[in-house]
């Protein structure tokens, strides 16, 4: 169970019009491709996505999930939006809720055990190898960490576990954190366990029907069999602005700390099929990425040119993302900016700061020069 | 479009030698870095609305099948209609120039009297082209021609003894020729006929030892209408190595680039997750075609890259060709070179052709 509702409220105007896991990334993706990829990857071909912020773009990006080898008539992607029944409806109100609202589409899939992702998170992954260490254990839920640097380990949800991964402790940001394992938000439950669970938080008013806040807790206190796997690679939330930017730029460098070419685990996408690059004869392009069916006339160096994008003679592009469609016009300068879909910085027109602080440019805005 | 099926040939094989046909069918021959020649024949059906499309098939047809595979990326993958792959002549054309052989046509009887249409359109995948065939299709119909051919007046400079033209004569065909040179009226290998007279031809040719279905029309002109339609925009034929090469460097041109990849009418091909490519530190692009997955360290000038190319460290390409998967080893210079998939060019190697012979480095096979 894929959870895609979230407006991604701090990523300001890149989710004004669409959900963050639409968010387009490394030029050519969506969040989304990675989890959805990691599913491929991973032989779980039965994914259900629940949507509920602005989902169009995320739905007809999703399509049939022909994508990601999930478009098939036994399982495959199915788009689970909030809906309305004979007493009424409502939004989904939390991450446990937006599941348990969904309890008949997990009946009739009939599964053994449930996966529950964040479409919003950029790592790879193998949830066969979590799936078998939550078989091995016998766990009713098993919780992915992540190691983090201790220093940064009181802005997460933290996990102590013993020697044998059976958790024992859970805290929301602690201060004086006694653990160092970051949960992820990526759960294995067995089916039964969590069916029972959800229905149970579902009656309980005093509930806020939200995994970390009520369900793993009151499993620990119950003494449920918790369990964690631990993960070492890459894994990035991009939340906000700053963080977005600064994953972005984690993909350039003579060694990025993501590596996008992998084909053992590819990421796949719905991309759309565009020409190949084209550099002009006055385009400089240096330490960028470059999608297809973009265009480079001018300077750009330390950024990433996503599928469509544009850059005129003479412009400057530096240590920027410009979105798909997004395009900087003859002479003009950007710095520091993630520039929207389809968002134009005009003519002659400077935008960003120099100063460490990121712009950014809303989809289909046009900055004019002297603005 | 309702009612009118595609037919695209793909195992024509060129009267002169071409090196580039000794790895593939000249059909899926790779074209400005991503493409395939038959992606622009099949688009241009596609685009048109023509929703059931046959393609014969060439001896060596893996590579093709594989590009093409269900038709999912044209839209053909569907319940009705659709993508039909056909068996093809074996050794298609043999070097006789022919494009659509009656064989061919008798041979696939099923896909013509199976289906339902009204019109069908022929097209050889030997041309770069982004064409309307709708807007051709409707002339042909507002016509009183049996057969409407697409056709271009060749400009000046060009000459291509393998490309058909044709004599003009009260505004219809009179005859048809091999060969096409400055001011000729060059036929672009596609044609509209309706389906009593398709059924016409093949009855009547069916018998004799006529090859191609345009051989007996040299003969019948009384009986069979031929009419022009002419195609003002680009449209390169591809038969020698040489047109290979011009054509490709004519997609660095973006008033042609933009004519032939609009985003309204676009040439599909097929997908794949290949990621941006990388320009990395140091490396200097200029005038250059980039395909996805490629790194680049050293220099690349007025050149087109397939996918996954890698350039290392000092390396210098420039007028050339680089085709997918191959690898340009550190301080090697390439220079008016085809450099054929998958090839891994040895540090300080140097490859140079000249404008008037480029250098042709066969594909790799591992």
């Amino acid at each position: 169970m894929l959870l895609a509702g979230g407006q991604g409220s701090r990523l300001g105007v890149l989710t004004s019009d669409i959900a963050k896991p639409a968010v387009s990334f490394g030029g050519k993706f969506r969040i989304i491709d990675f989890a959805l990829s990691n599913c491929a990857n991973s032989d779980i071909n039965t994914v259900g996505v629940l949507t509920q912020y602005r989902p169009y773009l995320l739905h007809s990006y999703i399509g049939t999930g022909e994508a990601w080898n999930l478009a098939s008539n036994d399982g495959g992607v199915s788009i689970l939006p909030p809906f309305a029944t004979q007493t009424g409806g409502t939004w989904y109100e939390g991450t446990a809720d937006a599941v348990t609202q969904n309890l008949d589409y997990l009946r009739q899939q009939d599964p053994e055990y449930v996966l529950i992702l964040s479409g919003d998170q950029l790592y790879r992954m193998d949830y066969q190898e979590m799936l078998q260490t939550h078989i091995d254990h016998d766990a009713d839920l098993t919780i992915a960490v992540k190691p983090v640097p201790w220093e940064d380990a009181s802005r997460f949800g933290i996990l102590t576990a013993d020697s044998n991964g059976r958790i024992t402790r859970f805290t929301e940001k602690p201060k004086e954190p006694e653990s160092n394992l970051a949960s992820m938000g990526i759960y294995i439950f067995r089916a039964d366990v969590l069916f029972a669970e959800l229905e149970e938080d579902a009656a309980n008013p005093d509930s806020s029907h939200d995994f970390g806040s009520d369900i793993i807790p009151k499993m620990l206190a119950a003494q449920n069999r918790l369990f964690t796997y631990e993960f070492n690679g890459f894994w990035r939330d991009v939340g906000t602005v700053a963080s977005y930017h600064e994953t972005s730029m984690d993909l350039l460098g003579p060694e990025p700390a993501f590596d996008i070419y992998s084909e053992k685990f590819p990421i796949m996408s719905n991309a759309s099929t565009r020409p190949p690059a084209f550099v002009g004869p006055e385009g400089t392009v240096d330490d960028c990425l470059l999608a297809n069916g973009t265009q480079v006339h001018g300077t750009v160096k330390h950024s990433i040119i996503s599928t469509d994008a544009y850059v005129g003679a003479n412009a400057t592009v530096t240590d920027s993302v410009l979105l798909p469609g997004a395009r900087v016009e003859a002479g003009a300068t950007l710095v520091n900016t993630i520039m929207g879909e389809g968002a134009i910085i005009d003519d002659g027109a400077t935008y960003g700061q120099t100063d460490g602080k990121i712009s950014t440019v809303g989809g289909g805005v046009v900055v004019r020069k002297g603005a | 479009m309702k009612r009118v099926l595609g037919y695209i040939t793909c195992n024509y094989s060129t009267m002169s030698y071409n090196p580039l046909e000794e790895q593939r069918p000249l059909a899926s021959l790779p074209f400005a870095g991503r493409y395939r020649l038959l992606d622009f024949a099949l688009s241009n059906m596609v685009n048109a609305g023509i929703r059931k499309v046959g393609m014969v098939m060439p001896t060596m047809y893996r590579s093709v099948v594989d590009h093409v595979e269900a038709g999912q990326d044209w839209g053909l993958n569907l319940k009705r209609g659709g993508l039909f792959l056909m068996p093809g002549t074996p050794f298609g054309t043999a070097r006789s120039g022919g494009r659509f052989l009656l064989r061919d046509i008798l041979n696939n009887r099923p896909f013509f009297v199976r289906n339902d249409y009204d019109y069908a359109v022929f097209s050889s995948a030997n041309f770069v082209y982004n064409v309307d065939l709708k807007a051709m299709i409707e002339a042909h119909k507002q016509s009183d021609a049996d057969i409407t051919v697409l056709t271009q007046t060749v400009p000046e400079g060009r000459e291509d003894p393998e490309v058909l033209s044709f004599e003009i004569a009260d505004g219809l065909v009179s005859r048809t020729r091999f060969g096409a040179k400055a001011g000729d009226t060059a036929f672009l290998d596609c044609f509209v006929i309706g389906r009593e007279k398709l059924r016409e031809l093949v009855r009547w040719y069916s018998s004799t030892d006529y090859w191609d279905i345009f051989q007996p029309l040299n003969a019948d002109t009384y009986r069979v209408k031929v009419k022009p339609y002419y195609f003002e925009g680009y449209a390169a034929p591809i038969f020698s190595m040489d047109e290979f090469y011009h054509a490709n460097m004519d997609m660095l041109n973006p008033d042609i680039s933009s004519e032939l990849f609009p985003a309204d009418r676009s040439v599909k091909t097929k997908t794949h997750d290949t990621s941006p490519a990388k320009h990395e530190v140091g490396s200097k692009v200029s005038n250059a075609l980039i395909s996805a997955g490629c790194r680049i360290y050293g220099e690349v000038t007025n050149s087109v890259l397939g996918r996954n190319v890698i350039i290392e460290p000092g390396a210098q390409v420039s007028n050339s060709i680089i085709m997918q998967g191959a690898k340009v080893g550190a301080d090697v210079v390439v220079d008016y070179a085809i450099v054929d998939r998958n090839n891994e060019i040895p540090a300080g190697m140097v490859m140079k052709g000249t404008p008037q012979f480029i250098f042709y480095q066969e594909k790799h096979h591992n």
